[in-house]
């Protein structure tokens, strides 16, 4: 899918997810500011811990190795 | 404490701790119980105590704890005497209209003189009905002896003289060889009757064959169900026995010795009339006997009973009259006796709530004057109050855990929320073991009403309150089981097709070169291919490896972006430029570099040896650097970085002290008099100066950044090397997980044969269960938990402040609930 295309669909989850925290928990700007802490905290470790098992995967330098009896 | 300001971020909840202030309440003595109990209802005060010095003899309302305490003595011996008698208190009592102390104490005492008369005349009637017992069973059982004995001595003298009457055997045992003498020449024996407890049967016996020279004759029987001994009022076994003798100084004798072996003694009638008379009143005296004592225990019965419905709001009121007391035993009190002053902190937000209570108590207790309410200016440390709900409560218990945060400085509860379970998941990743741990938290979560209300075990108590973490525990696993595509380590192709295929459609090297890529990357996670093949673990642990370096080094930089807050808000611009830039410079010049190079190799695929590359960047970074090169003028960024790098060392160490040094001498240097005390400090007059303000030593304040820079330094290596326990921790998770699937499902299943299949799923289920969700769970925890505390912390965390613990009576409650 692309690299570039996942991140772009990471961020946009992400603000989805923000949305919809401020629509079911409104109460009040400092407590908005700490669920959207929460959740942009929540994707960017999300979306490190893709990209890095993706970005290991595109160019291997060692390829399955299947064992015997296969 | 310097003056601060707002950081450039806008407040967030719980990022930093509520603003504190020191306030001053003069409360005239009329109103001052009510006061207290309404800000006892509200909670929100920290009371200090004022009469420290003072023992707590000497306070102002001794007396009345002493009452409460008084009280609570008579409420505990209710409690012992109803769990005695098998009642239990209702937890929800008849709320009644609200008690006068006064009424209480008088209603607690005659309840409990009225309760101990009742135990006592219970205790007296017992004692007579096992003494009549006895009694009983004595009559009968000595009956029998003399029964028996004159029938066969009786049998006896029908044999030596058939015509003697049948009357004259007064004394049958002793006519044997004597039936020949006088009638005259009779000795008169007496008998002594009685029980004696079994075990010192044989010694009894043997004493009184002693002491008599063997001119007793003793017999005795045992009885074969235990009797209520009246003394001790438990059951043992006794002996009756019937001690016959002659004259009077074997007589007493013989009471000495029974009386030395607390044996009951009964009179006896020889007269078999007489014994069937004194049976018959006997066991009339005992129905009676039985009849008072079961009334008796019925009227203790209704007593307790009516104790255990009111048991519950007593025990409250006389709790909450004690802590109250105890608050306004903090206060001092004013030389004209006329009010009370209370000083306090208290959140600033809670003003008007505080105010309002002082209004409504002054109000309520028709005083004349109402309460002044007065904020005080310190320079002492507030105490430190976040804002929890019973989701964020379980993640600041962990961070308070370690040390709680000192006042107004940055929480790292608000990223510990999200971070703390991903590390955790990416320690545990496994969709299938997060699926199970999901649905047990969700099961705890659904009771949790039913939960909060019950006592339960330590463990269950812990479960119960992190249920929260584990809830996100669980989530972030499945996030990582998907990512690392394990499910009970066994891979899917959830997300597309494997990238790897065979060169060719025979497959014949696929044993010895292995696969091929032939399509675009896995797009989600690792490739089902690689599980079970002979590469697997050189490229999972290459993988996590470098995953756990750059995880790492974006939390350590987290954690100086926080000091770099706090330096801001606390207005610490020393700090900013001699301490977070070289640290920055200093730990991404390295590490971050580090990172970099690894993210360069994935994306260009190159050769290069990272190890080889980081180590001589230091041994020789003047050298070329060959197939090692990722990117262009690479030689000449490592020299800057170098030298970068061995720049930061000093910045971070040699200004700040003597800067530090040189601000103390300008702020002093005029000073040839010492400073007149103009603060509005407490009543008491308390001289708390800044210390620091006046004390420089400059050897002690250089040591102290000497530390931190050699902290720093050497934990900058030590600390990305300690996250690579993420690798460590997952690469153990998934070998035990596919062990216990390779060597026990699938071995039961290879055999074909139903009862080792049903085995082998019961051994793999009681064995994940036991060693991958209980414990891989707690070990996963409890390194997360290092990570958090240690490598992430220690960049910004100072955690020295105390905890902010108001005067309110749900806490009394918990506290009490719990103890």
């Amino acid at each position: 899918m692309g690299f570039m295309l996942t991140t772009l669909i990471f961020i946009v989850i992400g603000m989805i997810a923000c949305l919809c925290t401020r629509i079911c928990c409104n109460k009040g700007p400092s407590a908005n500011l700490f669920h959207l802490t929460l959740v942009t905290t929540a994707t960017v470790c999300c979306w490190m811990m893709w990209a890095i098992v993706y970005l290991a995967q595109m160019n291997p330098l060692i390829v399955p190795i299947l064992s015997e009896g296969e | 404490m310097a003056k601060h300001g707002g950081g450039c971020i806008p407040p967030m909840d719980l990022f930093r701790s509520e603003a504190m202030h020191l306030v001053q309440l003069i409360v005239p003595i009329e109103s001052a119980h009510l006061t207290v109990s309404y800000l006892g209802d509200i909670g929100l005060i920290q009371f200090k105590d004022l009469n420290a010095e003072k023992s707590p003899f000497q306070r102002t309302y001794a007396s009345q704890i002493k009452r409460c305490g008084e009280m609570t003595r008579k409420l505990r011996f209710f409690n012992d005497q109803m769990s005695k008698a098998g009642i239990t208190r209702s937890s929800k009592s008849v709320a009644r209209a609200d008690m006068h102390l006064e009424d209480l104490e008088a209603k607690l005492g005659e309840l409990e003189a009225e309760l101990i008369e009742v135990n006592a005349n219970n205790e007296k009637l017992q004692h007579g009905y096992s003494e009549l017992t006895e009694y009983k069973l004595v009559l009968q059982k000595a009956g029998e002896f003399f029964k028996d004995a004159q029938i066969s001595a009786s049998a006896r003298q029908k044999e030596i003289s058939p015509d003697l009457p049948a009357e004259s055997l007064a004394t049958p045992l002793l006519k044997d060889h004597e039936s020949s003498h006088d009638l005259s020449k009779q000795v008169r024996l007496g008998f002594v009757t009685g029980l004696v407890p079994k075990e010192k049967a044989m010694a009894f016996e043997r004493i009184i064959f002693r002491a008599t020279r063997g001119n007793v004759l003793l017999r005795q029987v045992a009885l074969e169900e235990a009797v209520v001994d009246p003394t001790s009022g438990q059951k043992v076994q006794k002996n009756i026995f019937v001690v016959f003798f002659s004259g009077e100084r074997l007589k007493s004798k013989i009471v000495k010795i029974s009386e030395a072996f607390a044996v009951n003694r009964y009179p006896f009638t020889e007269d078999m009339g007489k014994q069937t008379q004194m049976i018959t009143e006997v066991s009339g005296r005992l129905s009676e006997l039985k009849m008072t004592i079961e009334a008796g225990l019925q009227h203790r019965g209704t007593l307790l009973r009516r104790i255990g419905e009111q048991y519950e709001q007593w025990n409250q009121v006389v709790h909450k009259e004690k802590s109250i007391y105890h608050i306004l035993n903090m206060l001092s009190i004013d030389v004209t006796k006329k009010c009370l002053v209370a000083e306090g902190w208290s959140p600033k937000y809670a003003t008007k709530k505080i105010q309002n209570a002082l209004q409504q108590a002054a109000i309520d207790s028709s005083s004349q004057v109402g309460t002044i309410f007065r904020v005080l200016h310190t320079k002492k440390l507030p105490p430190t109050y976040f804002r929890t709900n019973k989701f964020t409560e379980s993640f600041q218990a962990i961070v308070d855990a370690y040390g709680v945060a000192k006042y107004q400085e940055a929480n790292p509860g608000v990223f510990t929320v999200v971070t703390f379970p991903f590390l955790f998941a990416v320690m545990f990743g496994d969709w299938g073991h997060g699926i199970c741990l999901l649905l047990a938290t969700l099961y705890i979560i659904s009771k949790e009403k039913k939960f909060s209300g019950q006592k339960l075990g330590d463990i269950m108590e812990m479960a119960f309150g992190g249920r929260y973490v584990i809830l996100l525990m669980s989530i972030f696993s499945i996030y990582t089981g998907l990512i690392y595509n394990e499910f009970f380590s066994v891979p899917f192709a959830l997300f597309g097709p494997s990238a790897y295929a065979c060169r060719d459609a025979s497959c014949s090297d696929s044993t010895t070169v292995g696969l091929v890529k032939v399509r675009d990357t896995y797009p989600f996670g690792v490739d089902p291919s690689w599980h079970g093949t002979r590469s697997e673990l050189p490229f999972l642990n290459s993988l996590k490896m470098k995953m756990s370096i750059l995880l790492g080094v974006a939390q350590m930089n987290l954690g100086i972006m926080l000091s770099f807050f706090n330096a801001l808000y606390f207005r610490n611009f020393l700090n900013i430029w001699f301490q977070f830039i070289p640290q920055m410079i200093f730990l991404n010049g390295l590490f971050g570099y580090l990172s970099l190079l690894i993210v360069a190799k994935w994306y260009t695929g190159s050769k290069a040896d990272l190890y080889h590359i980081m180590i001589y960047m230091f041994l020789s970074p003047t050298d070329d650097l060959g197939e090692n090169q990722l990117f262009e003028n690479q030689k000449t960024v490592q020299l800057v970085l170098l030298l970068l790098s061995l720049i930061a060392v000093p910045w971070m160490l040699l200004p700040k002290p003597y800067i530090l040094k040189a601000r103390h001498k300008t702020r002093h240097q005029d000073e040839s008099y010492a400073l007149l005390d103009d603060n509005d400090d407490s009543l008491h007059g308390e001289a708390d100066r800044d210390s620091d303000d006046q004390e420089f030593e400059f050897s002690e304040v250089f040591v102290h950044q000497l530390i931190h820079t050699i902290e720093f330094v050497l934990g900058a290596v030590s600390n990305t090397a300690s996250y690579l326990r993420l690798w460590a921790l997952s690469l153990a998770h998934s070998e035990l997980s596919a062990v216990f699937y390779e060597k026990v499902l699938l071995l039961a299943w290879g055999y074909n044969n139903v009862i080792i299949l049903i085995v082998g799923i019961i051994v793999f289920i009681f064995a994940t269960a036991g060693v991958l969700l209980v414990m891989e769970t707690l070990s996963a925890f409890l390194h997360a938990l290092r990570l958090h505390w240690v490598e992430f912390q220690n960049k910004f965390y100072e955690g020295d402040g105390y905890k902010f613990r108001p005067f309110s009576f749900a806490l009394l409650n918990n506290e009490d609930e719990s103890s």
